[in-house]
């Protein structure tokens, strides 16, 4: 399969190394990769701010790069969320460009349920030996309705020992601009995410949003606790070399 | 005052169309029901739930099972109530005629709570001054161990409310599943009574810290005798 | 009301700073989240019952102009005194109107949002009137003379201490701060009360159109109390609050008890019909029903919001969101507050410059729409009240800047890049240990509880095209 690669903004300026990982998997599971030039957000931000008109040119240029792609594929269950979710409204007076996103909507997946879901692929034969616990962003969860696909990729990681997050169900207190629009409420919700990773005894987070595991990892380094946090797809790259 | 025509004028407008002349056909509901296979098990499945709400309940099957029921309940209590009031055992003008004459036979007088006075105020506190209110039942609902009154002439809605303990009768054949059948079988009698009152349990509250306490307002015990004849 | 005079900000820093608020709200919501769930999984198929609810509440809000007719119908035929108010000031003058007439020294109120979104109270006893609110976590706030934090659970933010010092000047006596002395105390204190009330004021959880039915549920028995024993009674319901039938309201009734607290039914169920028959031996005899539009009107005639109508005011999204949790309801500074109140407060009152905070109280996380039993997708509507309040005008300067350079940067990748390596330089500054810890505001709302990863050296798309031209 020729899959073409969903780079978000988020992963593109600060972490291009789980781009690269996942970019890397796919190979090694045998598909052709490509990263269409010109991409570069979904948009989701201005939109969950309520600048719609600027979200809508965002994704434009999202859904032109993406348009002779087969599938697309990307590290964000938020980034696709958005896509599947407000695109159609974004363009609901645009028939041409509907059209267009409602394409996209069909060939875009989240990176753990492309390779669980569409590739059956849920054994990729890595080893990690570390304990771990999972972080169920809210827009995967509720919006795509991940449930068992990153689990899966998981329990498949030989050596990796995966302990229940406390409360996970609640948000982590990012939610793009609310983090900075409005600072405390995102802090309180932040430390109260951080004291249940800390108590769920795992050396390392988990998750299969950089959004949110950023925000998490910000607040653990800020008051010093060492849990390591990392997306999925980096936990198994590392796990893939071995 | 804002005139009805106006009003109902002024929703139709936002809605954007003249308001429909005919009741709209009703949505399809199709949500599977909880039901049991007989009377049987209604009334013993009623009775779980009533008790696990925090009520006394037992079924009975004849008069003797009726005494030692209300015997084992109260005791001597209700000779003690009588001695500083009369009328501490407030009452519906009818109530099952096994409980009647388990009444009598026990000798408690029962004051009749619709002619203890001419005065709905005298009324209101005869029955709050009492000890003990006691009703029939028209309808129980199994699912949610619930018993349900409707207003009446004979009857007094304050008799299940206002004295610090109510004691319900039901008969078995009385007991639906569900509160949607129940529901049905009050909106095929028509044009529904004053106040249909459903009691599930004793009166309680988690106001004050999420602490479950019972009694706030209602009664605080309550007891229902399922007759089964 | 001290809350409704502090800035947005202070009244977050009050909450935040206040820890047995935060640990109650935490308490009180995981409670009554879990009892939902007991509730609603033991049916084996919510999803269905949720279904039913949302199409039930679409096809009334879609007729409601019908429906309220019938209703309307049915109670003035049988002689009741119904009244319709456009404005909270229409209906304040209502009620202050018949009370008047009736000369009426005790009101009786069981708990009704409405009263508290007109501000009743306050004037009901500017004409001298007694007013009793008979719910316990209403009579407490009463007391302390402030607005519920919680519509099902209104004192939650208070503890047992504080509210025997509420009860202790009124006992004139000391009070031992267990529930039940507490509890027995409010009913020693509301049995006088209820049996001198002259006008019994109640809510309406849902008013049955086809019989003239107002239907009430209380756990308490205070709504019985004050719909049975004084001769007057006037019942407030929004004009939202409609069933077609009896055959709907089961459903309703459920999905009710359920997502509020985790019953099967509550333990009073009240279905009236008022007035009471001539022969009736008790219950009022002269009703009257206030019906409110304020505003509610306008969010119908508005598809993008209408669906804000359909809530039954169960609380249920209140007990799973996460900023209600850290803050519990004061913080939002109205009336309603949790997600439902900051959906609906902007559109009934329509001040944004008053209530346009209450849009951001919200990380978009959905918990709120996921646990709402009419399904109201409230993160969406939340979204789009950011939207009219952007398109209005009534963001900041600086926050349109931001979103317009936005724009330009995320439509051109390439000039993206030049823009991301000057960022990797101007980071210097305020890095440590390969972190960011610091920077030029709004960045510095996030660096002072936070760090922030460096911005790489190259970013993605600038690796892939060196790897792919390499090879
Ligand atoms: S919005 Fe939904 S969950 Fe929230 S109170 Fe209304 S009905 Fe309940």
């Amino acid at each position: 399969m020729k899959v073409s690669l969903f780079a978000t903004c988020l992963t593109n300026a600060f972490y291009p190394e789980v781009d690269l990982t996942m970019a890397k998997i796919l190979k090694h599971l045998g598909h052709t990769v490509d990263v269409p030039e010109g991409q570069v957000c979904c948009g989701q931000i201005a939109f969950n701010s309520g600048y719609v008109d600027d979200a809508r040119e965002v994704a434009r240029t999202l859904i032109n790069s993406f348009e002779r792609s087969e599938v697309v594929v990307g590290p964000s269950g938020s980034c696709i969320a958005m896509i599947h979710h407000y695109y159609p409204t974004l363009f609901e007076n645009e028939p041409v460009y509907l059209k267009k996103a409602e394409d996209l909507i069909h060939k875009s997946y989240e990176f753990t349920q492309f390779v669980v879901d569409v590739l059956k692929k849920p054994d990729l034969g890595a080893h990690y030996k570390a304990k771990a616990t999972y972080h169920p962003s809210c827009h995967a969860t509720r919006l795509l309705g991940i449930g068992e696909a990153p689990l899966k990729l998981l329990q498949h990681v030989n050596g990796l020992e995966l302990l229940p997050l406390p409360e996970a169900q609640l948000c982590c207190g990012f939610g793009g601009t609310f983090s900075v629009k409005m600072p405390k409420i995102s802090e309180a919700m932040v430390a109260e995410k951080a004291e249940h990773v800390l108590a769920s005894g795992a050396d390392i987070l988990l998750g299969l949003d950089m959004g949110c595991l950023m925000n998490i990892s910000g607040y653990l380094e800020k008051i010093n606790k060492p849990v390591k946090t990392m997306h999925i797809i980096q936990l198994l790259g590392e796990g893939m070399k071995s | 005052m804002t005139n009805t025509n106006e009003f109902i004028n002024h929703l139709a407008s936002k809605l954007g169309r003249p308001t429909p002349t005919e009741t709209p056909p009703p949505v399809e509901i199709s949500v599977p029901q909880y039901r049991l296979s007989n009377t049987e098990e209604r009334a013993s499945i009623f009775l779980q739930n009533w008790q696990a709400l925090g009520g006394k309940g037992a079924i009975v099957k004849s008069e003797n099972d009726m005494l030692q029921c209300l015997k084992e309940w109260f005791g001597d209590l209700p000779i003690t109530w009588f001695k500083d009031n009369p009328q501490a055992l407030i009452a519906w003008d009818m109530l099952p005629s096994i409980a009647e004459s388990a009444f009598s036979t026990l000798n408690w007088p029962l004051t009749r709570y619709t002619q203890s006075s001419l005065d709905p105020r005298d009324r209101y506190s005869i029955a709050a001054h009492a000890e003990l209110g006691i009703t029939g039942s028209d309808l129980g609902i199994a699912l949610s161990g619930t018993i349900v009154m409707n207003s009446d002439p004979l009857r007094g809605r304050v008799v299940s409310l206002l004295p610090p303990r109510h004691l319900a009768f039901i008969e078995t054949t009385k007991i639906r599943n569900n509160l949607f059948e129940v529901l049905e079988e009050i909106s095929a009698l028509g044009t529904p009574p004053a106040a249909i009152e459903m009691i599930s349990g004793p009166s309680r509250t988690s106001d004050i810290e999420m602490d479950l306490s019972i009694g706030v307002h209602g009664p605080i015990e309550v007891y229902v005798v399922v007759i089964d004849n | 009301m001290t809350m409704f005079n502090l800035t947005t900000d202070q009244r977050v820093d009050k909450a935040l700073a206040n820890n047995f608020l935060r640990q109650a709200t935490r308490r009180a919501t995981d409670r009554l989240r879990n009892n939902k769930y007991k509730a609603s999984d033991e049916l084996g198929n919510w999803e269905e019952w949720r279904n039913a609810g949302e199409t039930i509440r679409k096809h009334v809000i879609a007729n409601l102009d019908f429906y309220l007719h019938q209703l309307i119908e049915q109670m003035e035929q049988r002689g009741v005194h119904v009244h319709l108010a456009k404005t909270p000031a229409d209906a304040v003058g209502i009620v202050r109107n018949i009370v008047r007439e009736h000369d009426a020294k005790n009101v009786l109120k069981s708990k009704s949002m409405i009263s508290e979104e007109i501000h009743l109270n306050h004037a009901l006893e500017e004409d001298g009137a007694a007013v009793v609110e008979t719910d316990l976590g209403e009579y407490i706030i009463q007391i302390a003379g402030e607005p519920p934090s919680h519509i099902i659970v209104p004192a939650m933010h208070k503890t047992r201490q504080q509210v025997a010092d509420l009860f202790e000047p009124i006992a004139g006596h000391a009070l031992s701060s267990d529930t039940p002395t507490l509890t027995r105390f409010a009913r020693i204190q509301m049995r006088e009360q209820f049996l001198r009330g002259d006008i019994g004021i109640t809510g309406c959880n849902f008013a049955v159109a086809n019989t003239g039915s107002i239907v009430m549920v209380t756990n308490e028995g205070n709504g019985r109390m004050v719909s049975t024993l004084p001769r007057v009674q006037i019942t407030l319901m929004g004009m939202e609050r409609i069933v077609p039938s009896f055959r709907e309201l089961d459903i309703m009734l459920n999905l009710l008890a359920r997502s509020a607290t985790g019953q099967r039914l509550s333990s009073y169920t009240t279905i009236l019909t008022p007035p009471k028959k001539s022969a009736d031996s008790d219950g009022p005899e002269e009703y009257h029903l206030v019906i409110l539009d304020h505003n509610r009107s306008e969010i119908l005639g508005d598809k993008l919001f209408r669906t804000a109508l359909n809530c039954i005011r169960c609380g249920a999204c209140f007990n799973v969101c996460p900023v209600y949790r850290q803050l519990g309801g004061h913080a939002y500074g109205s009336v309603y507050s949790g997600p439902i109140g900051s959906v609906i407060t902007p559109l009934l009152e329509k001040d944004w410059k008053k209530w346009g905070h209450l849009p951001y109280f919200s990380s978009l996380c959905g918990a709120c729409t996921e646990g709402c039993p009419v399904r109201i997708p409230l993160h969406d509507l939340l979204v789009k009240l950011r939207m009219r309040k952007t398109q209005s005008g009534h963001t900041p300067q600086v926050e349109q800047q931001i979103f317009k350079a936005y724009r330009y940067l995320f439509t051109r990748e390439k000039t993206l890049r030049r823009a991301l390596r000057l960022g990797a330089h101007l980071q210097r500054p305020f890095v440590r240990n390969h972190r960011i810890t610091g920077g030029p505001p709004p960045l510095s709302n996030w660096t002072k509880s936070r760090t922030l990863p460096m911005v790489a050296p190259k970013p993605f798309m600038q690796i892939w095209a060196d790897l792919n031209n390499k090879r």
